[in-house]
């Protein structure tokens, strides 16, 4: 998240400075370390787990169910026990991790790049196209999102892209609203006056002035929602809309170990909801952090 | 605030007890005394049970579907019955006989009661076939059982003659399947049967039977209230011809999601409950208050291999289908390991299937048998031109059977390792099903349960070429068709000797099997779990009959 964070202001010295702020949280450096270790795992997860979940051919039926620390037939323990399909649940978490990171941030940029799109032109255009957009936004956020995906994914089908895409489309409108709000306030600035009376053109006014300004509040925002992103994916995925049983993410994990909680076999479900669970906590405190870093009225 | 407090303080109990403000809690309290004072339930007249599903009517011609049919057998009674085996057992009829080959007597019980106090006559029985075709908007007609008659004489009031267009041996098992309604109580006391269709004024209406007013029957219970969605309460009918059941008064509770319906069992809300999930099973087993009944069911899950022109989900074949292969087909029924999946998946709580009804069955052929072997069906792949194998996605539902989408997956895994890469499409059963009808799935996964009890069900219904006036090949989806084993099922249900018929039966199952087109995977176990002291004959057919709860002595 930090390399997303030091494009934002386009000069080196804002960035260190930043930094330094950033580390002044203890809380923050730690949520910063675990989203790190959490995504190198995820790039690198055919190199750090013994088994590929997702290759029919490596599970073994016979190792259904096995407890936590089982020595498995492949030769190798299963840490974190098995699913009743013989999934190792360690490499499954982590090939899982992968999965709801990817929804996630794809998911993100390109509601952000939608919503920024569109915000911003709402915000220089002004009067019906800004009403109009802006209607729209609000009907669409009066509908909660897990409506919305649901009944996108109930047309589209299953996949991770369609996931991604169903994301995307609900996702749109918390940014397209949130750069229309400061584009608005940047837009009154002399500096954007001054672009204009120079006659530039439009779009070069919106893309290089404006846009730039109204970036930090965007970035964190954005990263609040691909936390978010995540937690909405487990929960479709969960519903059985998500992704192909074959190829679990994490909700899909949880819901296939839900039913056995109560007979006593609970790994299934507890350790991809841990693995949930910590990877939420630690972009959220990265995203709280940020947000307290590039708000200039708490700055010193 | 203090006043109030106060004034709260100085009221009575009395006070407090008549205010109301406890009057939720005494139900609850009463089941608590219930359940402190009667260890012993014989004393406890009243049975509570947890169903698994509820049905979508009371009227007993409306739906011909299991949980409906549960319901019926409690206040319609039919000619025959069948046992927890699914052996026929006589009801209203005392008797029978097939006098020629298209020719069936039937000596009616005599002293037989409506609820209502009016006697049971052939009139009624009449009137009930008359009335089957003649539902509004059934979602499925029980008039396939009504189809095969020809005509209905009664030469005196307790006696029936009905013929057969050609010889059906079948007919007494499907007089098992409805229930029979008072031809007085709806008004139709003048109708009389016709082929072509009966003549009557107006026939009764579902909601005539939902609201309690036509629900006249003549079974060991009388019907006294029905809410949909919360409860159906029935009371023992005094006069009843047969053994008295042991309850005054029966409640079915549906209460469909499995945990919900374990945990009413163990909190101590319903006496006994249907099916619970497998992966409960082995607890309840430890619990010190529960005891449990099962049996193998009639119902076989299978995987069907689609022999279509163009296989709709396969691919590396350059668009062939390779299922048309036989060896190909064979592979596939190699590939899988039964026993793995009885044991991992279904927890041991279901039987490993070679055919399709279990051993005891009527028309269960000992000499057929599957087997696993994996090397063996990586050599058949390579002898048909597939060393390398295909890909193919395989269809399930996944809210239909018991484990269902995880016992497609554990196939999927299966068919993998002997080169098939397989992915799986689960869906909710209705999409499923949908898909399924079009052909749009080359391999799926289903269950099928023989309610007549007898191997001709799932061999006209999943194999046969689908002929629509014979009544074959009704889920048949796979394209499959052939002429020998339909004529094998034509002289099948042509005999009207038993022995001869299952000989030929057990043959044409022979045949079936060894097409590998429906592969059997397994049957499915039906349990029955209820309070220590309750006693139950686990059924075959999966129902759950109140009037067969008994309390152990």
């Amino acid at each position: 998240m930090s390399s997303v964070a030091a494009k934002a202001p386009a000069v080196e010295t804002p960035f260190l400075r930043l930094a330094r702020e950033y580390a002044r949280s203890r809380t923050a450096l730690a949520g910063l370390a675990v989203l790190i270790l959490i995504v190198l795992a995820a790039l690198l997860a055919r190199w750090v787990v013994p088994q590929d979940p997702y290759d029919l051919a490596q599970l073994d039926i016979l190792d259904g169910m096995m407890a936590p620390g089982s020595l498995g037939g492949g030769g190798w323990t299963y840490w974190l026990g098995t699913d009743d399909q013989g999934r190792d649940m360690l490499s499954a978490i982590v090939f899982g991790l992968r999965t709801s990171l990817l929804v996630g941030v794809v998911a993100t940029l390109i509601a952000l790049a939608v919503g920024v799109a569109v915000g911003l032109l709402a915000a220089y255009a002004g009067d019906r196209v800004d009403g109009l957009v802006m209607r729209l936004v609000d009907i669409q956020l009066s509908f909660p999102a897990i409506l919305i995906a649901l009944i996108l994914l109930a047309l589209l089908g299953k996949g991770v892209d369609k996931v991604i895409v169903a994301l995307a489309a609900v996702q749109w409108a918390y940014y397209a609203r949130t750069i229309r709000g400061s584009a608005l306030v940047e837009r009154r600035k002399e500096y954007i006056e001054a672009a204009q009376c120079l006659a530039l053109p439009h779009q070069r006014i919106m893309m290089r002035h404006l846009l730039p300004n109204c970036l930090p509040p965007l970035i964190v925002v954005a990263t609040v929602q691909v936390a978010h992103a995540i937690a909405l994916e487990a929960t479709l995925s969960f519903l059985g809309v998500g992704v192909p049983v074959t190829q679990p993410s994490l909700g899909m994990l949880i819901a296939s170990g839900y039913q056995y909680m109560l007979s006593g076999d609970y790994w299934v479900s507890l350790f991809p909801g841990l693995a949930l669970l910590v990877t939420i906590v630690a972009i959220n405190l990265v995203g709280d952090r940020l947000r307290d870093v590039l708000n200039p009225r708490l700055s010193h | 605030m203090a006043l109030r407090d106060r004034h709260w303080r100085d009221r009575r109990l009395a006070d407090v007890l008549r205010s109301g403000i406890v009057k939720p809690l005494l139900p609850a309290a009463a089941c608590l005394a219930l359940l402190a004072a009667a260890p012993t339930p014989s004393q406890a007249a009243t049975l509570t049970v947890g169903t698994s599903a509820e049905p979508s009517a009371l009227d007993p011609h409306y739906h011909n579907l299991g949980p409906n049919t549960r319901a019926r057998k409690h206040v319609f009674e039919s000619l025959v019955s069948m046992d927890a085996k699914m052996r026929l057992q006589p009801e209203l009829a005392e008797s029978w006989r097939a006098v020629d080959e298209t020719t069936w007597e039937f000596t009616l019980r005599k002293g037989v009661k409506f609820h209502d106090g009016t006697e049971f006559t052939a009139q009624d029985f009449v009137y009930t076939v008359c009335r089957i075709p003649n539902v509004a908007n059934s979602p499925s007609s029980f008039t396939v059982y009504t189809k095969g008659i020809a005509a209905i004489e009664t030469p005196n009031p307790h006696t029936l003659v009905i013929r057969t267009g050609k010889p059906y041996p079948l007919l007494p098992m499907e007089l098992s399947t409805f229930g029979i309604i008072s031809a007085k109580a709806a008004g139709g006391e003048a109708v009389t049967f016709d082929k072509a269709g009966c003549k009557a004024d107006s026939w009764p209406t579902t909601q005539a039977f939902n609201d309690g007013s036509l629900m006249i029957g003549t079974g060991p219970f009388k019907h006294k209230s029905y809410t949909k969605g919360d409860r159906q309460v029935l009371e023992r009918n005094p006069d009843y011809w047969g053994p008295q059941a042991a309850w005054d008064t029966v409640v079915f509770r549906p209460i469909t999601s499995d945990g919900p319906r374990v945990a009413a069992l163990l909190a101590g809300d319903v006496d006994m409950i249907e099916s619970p999930p497998v992966q409960d099973i082995e607890r309840l087993k430890s619990a010190p208050n529960v005891s449990l009944a099962q049996a193998q069911s009639n119902r076989v899950i299978y995987l069907a291999l689609g022999v279509q022109d163009t296989p709709p989900t396969i691919t590396g074949t350059d668009g062939k289908n390779p299922l048309k292969d036989p060896k190909v087909r064979k592979a596939l029924s190699l590939a899988v390991d039964r026993d793995a999946i009885v044991k991992r998946i279904m927890m041991g709580v279901a039987e490993p299937a070679n055919q399709y009804l279990p051993a005891g069955f009527y028309g269960n052929n000992p000499e057929v048998t599957v087997a696993t072997d994996a090397n063996k069906a990586k050599q058949l792949l390579a002898e048909a031109g597939y060393p390398k194998g295909f890909q193919l996605t395989l269809g399930t539902p996944n809210d239909r059977y018991i484990n269902d989408d995880k016992v497609a997956q554990a196939v999927a895994q299966m068919f993998t390792r002997i080169g098939v890469q397989t992915q799986v499409d689960a869906t909710t059963a209705n999409v499923f099903f949908s898909k399924r009808n079009k052909q749009e799935y080359s391999v799926f996964l289903a269950g099928w349960g023989a309610d007549s009890g007898e191997m001709s069900s799932p061999l006209k219904a999943l194999i046969a070429t689908p002929i629509k006036e014979k009544g074959y090949g009704t889920t048949n989806y796979t394209s499959y068709s052939d002429p020998e084993l339909d004529g094998m099922l034509d002289t099948a249900l042509a005999t009207v000797d038993d022995a001869k018929r299952e000989k030929l039966l057990q043959a044409a199952v022979k045949r079936a099997v060894d097409a590998d087109i429906i592969i059997p995977l397994h049957y499915e176990v039906t349990v029955w779990a209820m309070k220590k002291g309750l006693s139950y004959e686990p059924r075959a057919d999966q129902y759950t009959l109140a009037q067969k709860v008994t309390p152990a002595k």
